[in-house]
């Protein structure tokens, strides 16, 4: 059973999946109708739609790590036997924690320096706010893969234990 | 070197793409002594890029189409148009997967959208059930090389990012796959029609038919006219197109047609963009790595190493295809694309061979190794969907490699057949 507050987390990812994939959808589509018959367009629409792609892709990651449905090589770990595989998840995933980890942290200390400094990002938008999803999306990536790994673990041991 | 290796044997015992590239990138900065904030900055450029935007456009537009009754209404037009030719089932099966492997990116949907409508129809048309196992595994990557598809649309966004002499225009890509590809479904055709089982008669031209098909799929017929008219006619940009797309799909299957209820689409979207976002992470990691490369310039001193034993350009090309064709049994065409190009593209720039063309090259071998056996992607999609053995799936789809094999390397060594449209090469 999924505690509730896991639970919840998950279906905030997926309803802001969808309400953000819904609005590049309308607000690409209105800036082409705008663009061809209005002969206008809005100068922040742009760039909030690239924004929006590097969002959706962090949130994406973060459901496919959920998922596990990561891209990785599989020509080897389709043969290999349960407990050897079992093994193998474990180093790879305490691996792909420690990549995220490190690139949550170093996203972190960049995001202070952006906010000290005070750069726009576009419009009225803060340079730090579009590129919060960085270490906020690797901080999350980190953990999941830090919580599958002491699950395996515990899975691991519990099979020792019944041999 | 211990790194190195260390990093090869985490990726085969199956660790995430986007660690390994991270991690190689954060390595190499790190030893260079520079701060691994610029990690961040790479990552970032993800939002710099304008068409970057038709990835998720067009993966949620195809999974809708997926879900709709659409391919079957394809499947059903298709049949009263091209039914009646010599081998026309198989023609039918081809065009309507290559078709639908442009808009919906070859990531194994149509083999699971489309199959479970033509197998069981090659199969009462009397062809040979190991020729329809074949056909529709070997057709499940046929149509990559059509615009809009995305390993397209993908290979110009990471060509661009490798400041090359010779620019790379997306459009220029749309326009080189395009006899690649009649190529593939030519040859394929020929051999289904070789293949008809003898006096099954082929079905008569029935106008009846054509025109209620034409009626059933009205609405979807203009989407490929209005996309592909609009890229080529160079009235909308990609990312636009993919915005239109996204919006008549929508608009069509889930309002006019209402074959996929509102409350299916949180789902579709979620499922969309899991792949979205996959993709979009290792790509935003390998930004990283790649500047770093470039910095480092490994892509030129792997060029000169190579060159001191390959001096040919046609002799780099074989050992390309080889190369090629044994990483598309182990990597899928994505990941291939955003870790290897950067590496290959510089290194055949020094061959003096045209970006545009490598593109086509590569997605060709890239589609060939979705079926080689005995890792490629789609024989296990098949064997799955189809309840077969992946044993048979090798034997089934076996003619069928050597045919495409064939084309790979005309459409290799016959850089023309890609490059003729190209407005830069005349």
């Amino acid at each position: 059973m999924l505690h509730k507050s896991v639970r919840v987390l998950h279906n905030i990812e997926d309803a802001l999946l969808v309400i953000i994939l819904l609005s590049m959808v309308t607000l690409a589509f209105s800036q082409i109708m705008m663009r061809n018959f209005l002969g206008t367009g809005s100068i922040w629409l742009d760039p909030l739609l690239r924004v929006l792609v590097l969002w959706v892709g962090l949130l994406g990651a973060l459901v496919a790590t959920r998922q596990n449905k990561q891209i990785s090589v599989d020509v080897l770990t389709r043969f290999l036997p349960p407990r050897l595989k079992t093994i193998s998840d474990i180093i790879t995933r305490t691996f792909a924690a420690i990549v995220s980890a490190i690139i949550a942290w170093h996203s972190f200390l960049f995001l202070i320096d952006e906010w000290n400094s005070g750069v726009m990002a576009f419009a009225s938008v803060p340079a730090w706010l579009p590129e919060s999803i960085i270490p906020f999306g690797f901080s999350i990536i980190a953990l999941r893969y830090t919580i599958q790994v002491i699950a395996l673990v515990g899975k691991g041991l519990s099979g020792e234990n019944k041999q | 070197m211990i790194i190195a290796l260390a990093l090869l044997f985490l990726t085969l015992l199956g660790a995430p793409l986007f660690s390994i590239i991270g991690g190689s990138a954060m390595w190499g900065f790190h030893s260079e002594g520079i701060d691994l904030q610029v990690v961040t900055i790479e990552i970032y450029r993800l939002a710099e890029m304008p068409i970057l935007l038709a990835i998720p456009l067009f993966t949620f537009a195809g999974y809708l189409l997926g879900e709709s009754q659409a391919p079957a209404r394809m499947v059903r037009m298709a049949h009263a148009l091209l039914g009646w030719m010599p081998g026309g089932l198989a023609i039918v099966a081809l065009t309507a997967c290559a078709l639908f492997t442009a808009f919906t990116g070859a990531s194994g949907v149509t083999i699971i959208a489309l199959g479970a409508l033509l197998y069981p129809a090659l199969q009462q048309a009397g062809y040979p059930e190991r020729f329809n196992l074949g056909l529709i595994t070997t057709s499940g990557s046929l149509g990559l090389l059509f615009a809009p598809s995305l390993p397209l649309i993908l290979y110009g966004v990471i060509a661009q990012q490798s400041s090359l002499d010779t620019p790379v225009n997306i459009d220029d890509l749309f326009l080189a796959g395009i006899l690649p590809g009649l190529l593939m479904v030519v040859l394929l055709s020929g051999w289904g029609m070789w293949k008809q089982p003898k006096g099954q008669l082929s079905t008569k031209l029935n106008g009846m038919e054509i025109i209620s098909s034409i009626r059933e799929s009205i609405w979807e017929i203009p989407l490929p006219i209005l996309v592909l008219g609009g890229i080529y006619g160079g009235y909308i940009a990609v990312s636009e197109a993919a915005a239109v797309t996204a919006v008549y799909v929508l608009i069509v299957e889930v309002l006019i047609k209402r074959e996929v209820k509102l409350r299916q689409l949180p789902e579709i979207i979620r499922e969309s963009m899991v792949l979205v976002g996959a993709i979009i992470l290792i790509l935003g990691v390998s930004l990283a790595s790649t500047n770093y490369m470039i910095d480092a310039q490994i892509p030129t001193k792997l060029f000169q190493s190579i060159h001191s034993f390959i001096d040919s350009k046609w002799t780099f090309l074989i050992a390309l295809n080889i190369f090629l064709l044994v990483l598309g049994m182990m990597l899928d065409i994505f990941s291939a694309l955003i870790i290897i190009i950067p590496i290959i593209l510089p290194i055949a720039a020094g061959y003096g061979i045209h970006p545009v063309h490598l593109g086509i090259v590569f997605l060709a071998n890239m589609q060939l190794g979705y079926f080689t056996p005995p890792v490629g992607m789609n024989l296990f999609i098949a064997s799955f969907r189809f309840n077969k053995p992946v044993m048979e799936l090798y034997i089934a789809t076996l003619p069928f490699f050597f045919i495409l094999l064939f084309a790979v390397l005309i459409i290799t060594y016959w850089p023309a057949l890609s490059l003729v449209f190209l407005s830069s090469n005349q």
